[in-house]
Order: structure tokens, then C-alpha cells, then sequence
């Protein structure tokens, strides 16, 4: 049977968490066994490297906020589409359109598929330097 | 609706519009279908979408939507999907894309398609600035006003 109700506060425990640099429900919103697959490189990776990027962003951005929130449950888990806001240590706000499949197995994310684009990443981290490039 | 015929609309839209069924997507869009691609961050409506994928078909050989995960949830659907297509020039090409539909009806009433488009030019086989231009029509059937601004950026 469906419980909708536990994958939806599954899918807000585990955003909020990463907004409020709440490192530890993050990792416990993770199944052991979690790989995480982004659309730019199409590549999965594993629990330990996908922690240590969100624990990096958690660390370095001022601030994360997922706004704008649709969340879908299906069976087996669930496909949320936000706008990530961030503010960077230099002041810069940037944002992203995502949609993150999660799949689930006993409470926790098992699995997850993360789409953006890439193509625009400057209006998420900021205008390149310009000038002469090291190198 | 239910999930089997959420699931068989869905279908249903992917081989039209691998087939390049016009009126067949036609009968699938809503009247007041609305498409939605996060690369131009803009709206269009399914009227529009339709109107220009003759155009769009033109580009490619051949277009297959492959690997497709459908997963059904009350009144839509998310499907992700390998997008190969082969251009005229024999190039082949694949994208990564996800989709959340709202279904209503029988009908499909809101698309939103998440791809990254710094894949476009290996897609099209072609070079940067044409890229983008090349798969606002390739994928989605973009409208005149997202081509031209693929071509100016």
C-alpha cells in the first residue's frame, strides 16, 4: 500500500535539511546503498562523494533555498521540481531550475536522478572572470 | 484517471512523437495545453508547440525516444527518457531528459521538460552557437521566437 503522506515528508525532511545545513538528517535521509545520477555528466555517484558535495555546498554557500516546490509521489518514490536559489560567499545570488527523481525504500532515498541545465550555469554560479587566464 | 491510463497516455504521446504524428500529439495536447522547457525558462502553449514541429521534424533523420521510466502519480506522469536522434548528416547523437506531465481528461495539460543544453552541440553535431538553435527545434519543437534567440547567444 501507498503512504504518500511518509515519501512526502520523506522528500521536505530531506530539502529542508540541506537549507538549514542540517548535515546529519541529510545523511540519514540517504539508504546505505544511494547512488545519485546528475543529467550533466550522466554518471552515477556514490553515497560517500554525493555527501561530501552537498556537505562542500551546505559549507560554502551562504544560504540554499528551494523554492518553489512541486512535489509528486509515485509508487516507489517521488519527483520534486524546485527553483534552487543560492547565495554565494561573494554576495552573488544564483538560481537553477531542477527536477530530482528520488526512488525509496524504507524511508530513505535509495536512489536519485537530478536534471538541470548546465548550459546556463552562469546564472547559478556567477559571471566568469574575465581577463587573462592562467595557463 | 488511472495509473494504467495515465501510463498508456503517456506512451501514447512518445510514439506520436517519435512518429511524427502531428494529429495524433494534436488529439493528446489539452486546448489549453501548456509547454514549459527549462532551458528558455518560458512558456508556450501546446498550440504553438505543434505548429512548429514540422519544421522541427525536419531536422533530423531519425528522432527515438529510448530507456523510458514512466512512473504515474495522481493526475500525471514522470518519465525519463534517452532522446537519439540521427541528423542528416549521419551524426548521432543522444540527450538525457526528464518530463513531468498533468493529465486531465484523457488529454495531457502541462508539459515540463528538464535537459541540459550544453549537450545540444554534441546532439546536433554542430559547433556552439548553432547549437542551441538547432536543438530548441530538434527536441521540442521550439517555437520562432526561442529559435532566434538560440542563434543569437
Amino acid at each position: 500500500m501507498r503512504k504518500d503522506w511518509e515519501t512526502l515528508q520523506l522528500c521536505d525532511r530531506f530539502f529542508d535539511a540541506i537549507e538549514q545545513k542540517d548535515f546529519s538528517t541529510v545523511e540519514k535521509c540517504y539508504a546505505p546503498e544511494l547512488v545519485m545520477w546528475h543529467s550533466h555528466d550522466c554518471l552515477y555517484q556514490s553515497r560517500e562523494s554525493n555527501l561530501k558535495t552537498l556537505r562542500d555546498g551546505m559549507t560554502r554557500m551562504k544560504k540554499m533555498r528551494y523554492k518553489n516546490r512541486r512535489i509528486h509521489v509515485f509508487e516507489g518514490g517521488f519527483a520534486q521540481q524546485h527553483t534552487l536559489f543560492v547565495t554565494h560567499e561573494n554576495g552573488f545570488e544564483g538560481q537553477m531550475d531542477v527536477c530530482f527523481i528520488g526512488y525509496t525504500r524504507d524511508g530513505m532515498i535509495s536512489r536519485g536522478y537530478e536534471y538541470f541545465d548546465t548550459g546556463q550555469i552562469e546564472k547559478f554560479l556567477g559571471p566568469r572572470p574575465t581577463g587573462p587566464r592562467p595557463g | 484517471m488511472t495509473d494504467s491510463e495515465i501510463r498508456e497516455l503517456c506512451n501514447r504521446f512518445f510514439d506520436a512523437y517519435q512518429d511524427r504524428r502531428v494529429d495524433e500529439l494534436a488529439k493528446i495536447y489539452a486546448p489549453d495545453c501548456v509547454v514549459w522547457h527549462n532551458v528558455f525558462n518560458r512558456e508556450m502553449s501546446g498550440a504553438d508547440n505543434l505548429a512548429a514541429l514540422p519544421k522541427s521534424y525536419a531536422g533530423q533523420r531519425r528522432r527515438t525516444y529510448n530507456d523510458r521510466t514512466i512512473n504515474t502519480f495522481a493526475g500525471g506522469f514522470v518519465i525519463q527518457y534517452t532522446l537519439h536522434g540521427v541528423q542528416h548528416s549521419g551524426h548521432r547523437g543522444a540527450l538525457w531528459i526528464c518530463i513531468v506531465g498533468l493529465c486531465k481528461d484523457g488529454k495531457i495539460t502541462r508539459i515540463d521538460e528538464y535537459m541540459d543544453s550544453s549537450k545540444f552541440a554534441a546532439w546536433a553535431g554542430v559547433e556552439g552557437r548553432r547549437a542551441k538553435a538547432a536543438l530548441s527545434e530538434a527536441a521540442s519543437g521550439g517555437s520562432r521566437a526561442q529559435r532566434a534567440e538560440g542563434e543569437r547567444s
